[in-house]
């Protein structure tokens, strides 16, 4: 019987072991320590804990102290908690997008839109793009707005890429991002009206081919 | 005859022994023997010997062999089974003919290559970091261009979203001008993020 239980507690900390291997090498016992319990706590509560190691190790290659590290993964921990709230269940992927534009400054009631104009399906592009236009400055209501509208519209991952993409160039060439993200909106609209009617509309863009 | 003595005649004659060959015995027990055991037994009998309390005397040299052989497993073998460990090494994987053979392996809608560029014309060496390399430095140097002054690097990333920056010359650190911000400058040095995915990124 003793010797039972000396295997499985050899077992349960070689794994944990295993686990947090990553975060011992990089970083002080405390702050590893502290980390640790965080990740645990999302593990226990089904949220992924990739992005919460990776926002550590990103923590340790930049020099950040203990403390401001613990700060930036209990915060993206509790983002992770609220897009999962939001969202259901969900990809990783999906709730790391989610979780940063919830960071940005994006709201939940947003985060709803963006899924309801894509109900039952993947989710991570829409919401990836809205993080990036609201990281670029678009202002979170506007980019939602975007986002829904495409994703209702075309629907296709693509439309919204370059949609980015365009508002991306249009910023870079010193466009308030509120007014490139409107302008290129009404010119997907007037695409998509153009294209609805059979005729060619010239939206400023270079012309892009339409999926059958 | 009353009833009563035509039973106790029947209780008799069922008393009397049965008088049968002395062989029987050792020929039904040699049928049994030849058939094969019940599952439900067989199921019965390793039931009983796992849980039947034993003594186990095992010397400290097999102890600590045991216990080497649960750490080997747990460490070694486990995370290369786990998925995450599987996508970081598909990411890490920087030789171009290994990241034909992974591409070759890996499912076409699961990873995609990812060029990554940065324009440093005095720079003495240029790495990339992010999540996909755990943020180490040494992992995935970029090779600079005839002029050196761009740097390129292509990587096998797994679909989803991907956080990076540059380290100039091992100590500057630098986003990629040409991709979204990441969300959350936490540590005072930017970061940026791609999205790879099914389609295009």
């Amino acid at each position: 019987m003793q010797w039972a239980v000396g295997a499985a507690f050899i077992v349960v900390a070689s794994v944990a072991g295993a686990q947090d291997a990553r975060l011992r090498d990089r970083l002080d016992s405390s702050t590893a320590a502290r980390v640790g319990a965080i990740i645990d706590s999302a593990r226990f509560a089904g949220l992924p804990t990739r992005p919460l190691t990776s926002k550590a190790l990103e923590g340790a290659s930049k020099g950040a102290p203990g403390p401001r590290i613990v700060a930036a993964v209990s915060r993206l921990a509790g983002e992770l908690r609220s897009a999962r709230e939001v969202l259901g269940p969900a990809s990783e992927s999906e709730l790391d997008a989610a979780a940063s534009a919830l960071i940005l400054g994006v709201r939940r009631a947003d985060l709803v839109a963006v899924r309801s104009a894509r109900s039952g399906e993947r989710l991570t592009v829409p919401l990836a793009v809205l993080a990036d236009l609201v990281a670029y400055g678009v202002p979170p209501e506007a980019a939602t707005q975007a986002v829904v509208r495409l994703a209702e519209g075309n629907g296709e991952d693509e439309a919204l890429l370059d949609f980015r993409r365009d508002v991306e160039r249009d910023i870079a060439l010193g466009a308030p991002p509120a007014a490139a993200a409107a302008v290129r909106l009404n010119s997907a609209g007037l695409a998509e009206t153009a294209a609805r009617a059979g005729t060619d509309v010239q939206t400023g863009g270079p012309p892009r081919p339409r999926k059958p | 005859m009353s009833d009563d003595e035509l039973i106790e005649r029947a209780a008799q004659e069922l008393r009397r022994p049965v008088r049968m060959d002395p062989a029987v015995d050792a020929r039904v027990m040699a049928t049994v023997h030849v058939l094969p055991r019940h599952r439900a037994e067989r199921a019965r009998g390793w039931w009983a010997w796992l849980t039947q309390a034993r003594t186990v005397r095992v010397s400290p040299l097999g102890a600590l062999a045991a216990a080497a052989a649960v750490l080997v497993a747990t460490v070694v073998i486990v995370p290369r089974l786990s998925p995450d460990a599987a996508s970081e090494q598909l990411a890490a994987t920087t030789d171009p003919v290994a990241l034909t053979q992974a591409a070759a392996a890996s499912s076409v809608d699961s990873a995609h290559v990812v060029q990554f560029v940065f324009v440093a014309p005095t720079a003495r060496s240029v790495s990339l970091v992010g999540d996909f390399n755990n943020w180490e430095m040494d992992a995935t140097p970029l090779e600079a261009g005839p002029a050196r002054s761009v740097w390129t690097v292509k990587l096998l990333l797994p679909n989803g979203r991907h956080r990076y920056a540059f380290v100039v010359d091992d100590s500057t650190w630098a986003a990629d001008p040409g991709a979204p911000p990441a969300a959350g400058d936490d540590f005072g040095m930017p970061s940026s993020v791609v999205t790879v995915t099914g389609s295009s990124s």
